[in-house]
């Protein structure tokens, strides 16, 4: 394992815990206002400044961390799961069923991603609760996350239909289950991993962008999209450079998650 | 003949298929029937009918789709309600603007993406600028398009240059792993070996063994373009075709969004489609000169 590897790895794993332990790091919740100290710049008692409203940057920035980090690698792993079932039953069944899985996948690909997931979560309830909000948009990008890994598993899986060993165990009397469970999965689990090594920073993105534009996670709950939604309010940064916290933080989380991604050849 | 007769048969089904289920999904979208307008109580009992009526007329997909269908031969694509105007004539305002931006991202990607590769894939001793061009595209790939419009944005920077930042990185990535595969392949060696010029060897040698997926990465790239440009343009405030889809969105304009959902979707398979005949033409070239 290089050096750099190692390092992004460790990174990840201090902003994991950082995350998941905001309590030891900051003040107050990210919801507490500090009615005495709005726009307050960095300080001991707030590393990172308070926002408009008094609350406390650097536990905003911790929580949305949280959110963010938890529910992507979620969202990363309901595609996979689709992908997998949808590409193994293509694969498996041909015909008719192949056809419309690739078909689905077409009409999936021939949409730009970023146009298909804004107008999907345009469509849905803006006016929610936070809760209902961050379930809404990770269940989204999970969901619409799975034509392109469904191809890399349809071809794996009708790559592997045709080796020796599934031959063998064909004519051995194996039954479709476990031919399945005992002999598909184990080795298509590899290209699975890697799909799921992709896809996490790629939601962690989509979600940034969508909270961007205002369809993503909704207040108070902080995520990396709503805190970067900050910067739009026309405060200058080079007189506030600490409101850039948030969009180091996900450039460096964004990177180890692309350094860590394994390498390897996932060809079966 | 019957070939592309196909392609094409696919691509316009793709394109209504699209949307319909953009139709569709926004017919049973919660709320969907609704109209804020009957909230009004200074409205009729006469003028709340009118309206129910109107939105049932509305919530036919398939007959909506069908007159959609039959207006669109004499240019007619409905009209928006939320911007209260002919649809054509809002596409045809939005348009050139996307249109523009498109063509100055794709052309600056594709030249800075390419730029950096070459020297990437030719020089690999070159570690320190390996190290740079990779670093450099490992943060551009690491923010979301619509925080480097922002950045261009509070900086006073033309929109077009969030495209060609976007597309860069992705660009050089691609093409720095093909132009390396290519340089290290054995006819590259032989040819090195018989004194031939690097020039000629780029251009003889790498660029036709490198170019069936370059032109493959085309269409990708042009996706991703078109998918960029809607938060790129929201954040900037451009008026093009993806700050009208993300308003259309916003304001559940059905026929406006079904009307852009068509639009990208026959602009992407286009781009596929052309890009696919263009690398398979090409592969077919590189197997012709290599028998």
């Amino acid at each position: 394992m290089s050096v750099v590897r190692l390092a992004a790895i460790l990174f990840l794993s201090l902003v994991a815990v950082a995350a998941l332990t905001p309590e030891l790091w900051t003040v107050a919740p990210y919801n507490v206002q500090f009615r005495e100290a709005p726009e307050a710049p960095p300080s001991r008692q707030f590393p990172l400044g308070t926002d408009a409203i008094g609350r406390d940057r650097l536990s905003r920035l911790l929580y949305g961390t949280r959110v963010s980090l938890l529910l992507a690698p979620a969202a990363a792993l309901l595609s996979c799961l689709e992908a997998a079932a949808l590409g193994a039953m293509a694969a498996m069944a041909g015909g008719f069923v192949d056809r419309a899985v690739l078909a689905s996948a077409e009409l999936f690909l021939s949409l730009p991603w970023l146009f298909v997931l804004l107008t999907v979560r345009a469509f849905l309830p803006l006016n929610t609760s936070p809760a209902a909000s961050v379930a809404i948009t990770f269940l989204l990008l999970g969901m619409l996350g799975w034509a392109a890994p469904a191809l890399v598993v349809r071809a794996a899986v009708r790559k592997l239909k045709q080796s020796d060993f599934m031959l063998q165990a064909r004519a051995a009397g194996c039954r479709p289950g476990q031919l399945l469970f005992r002999h598909l999965l184990p080795n298509v689990m590899p290209v699975l991993l890697g799909q799921f090594w992709v896809a996490v920073p790629v939601y962690i993105l989509a979600e940034a962008t969508l909270g961007m534009v205002g369809l993503g996670v909704v207040e108070p709950l902080p995520s990396w999209g709503s805190l970067l939604r900050e910067l739009e309010s026309g405060t200058g940064l080079t007189s506030h450079p600490w409101l850039l916290a948030p969009a180091m933080l996900l450039a460096a989380v964004v990177g180890s998650f692309q350094l860590v991604m394994p390498r390897q050849d996932y060809s079966v | 003949m019957t070939g592309f007769l196909k392609q094409l048969g696919r691509m316009a089904a793709l394109v209504v298929v699209a949307g319909l289920c953009s139709a569709l999904l926004l017919r049973y979208s919660p709320g969907a029937l609704v109209d804020e307008r009957q909230m009004d109580q200074r409205l009729s009992e006469n003028s709340l009918a009118a309206l129910r009526a109107e939105r049932a007329a509305n919530a036919n997909v398939g007959a909506n789709l069908l007159r959609y269908l039959r207006g669109l031969p004499g240019g007619d694509l409905g009209y928006s309600t939320s911007r209260n105007a002919p649809i054509a004539e809002l596409i045809g305002d939005a348009a050139p603007e996307t249109l523009r931006e498109l063509a100055v991202g794709l052309i600056g990607g594709w030249l800075l993406g390419l730029g950096f590769a070459i020297p990437a894939g030719r020089f690999r001793q070159a570690w320190a600028y390996e190290a740079a061009s990779v670093l450099a595209a490992g943060l551009l790939l690491s923010l979301p398009a619509a925080l480097l419009a922002y950045f261009c944005f509070a900086a006073g920077a033309q929109v077009e240059i969030v495209l060609v930042l976007v597309l860069t990185p992705r660009i050089f990535q691609f093409a720095r792993n093909l132009l390396v595969q290519a340089y290290g392949s054995a006819h590259v060696a032989m040819a090195r070996a018989r004194g031939i010029g690097e020039m000629r060897i780029l251009a003889a040698h790498v660029i036709p063994a490198a170019g069936p997926q370059l032109l493959a990465l085309v269409a990708a790239s042009a996706s991703m373009a078109i998918g960029a440009a809607i938060p790129i343009e929201a954040i900037c405030d451009v008026p093009g075709l993806g700050r009208l889809a993300w308003q259309a969105a916003m304001a559940r304009d059905l026929p406006l969004l079904v009307n852009l959902t068509m639009l990208v979707a026959l602009a992407t398979t286009i781009a596929l489609a052309a890009s696919e005949e263009l690398a398979h033409n090409g592969t077919q070239r590189e197997a012709a000169r290599a028998r």
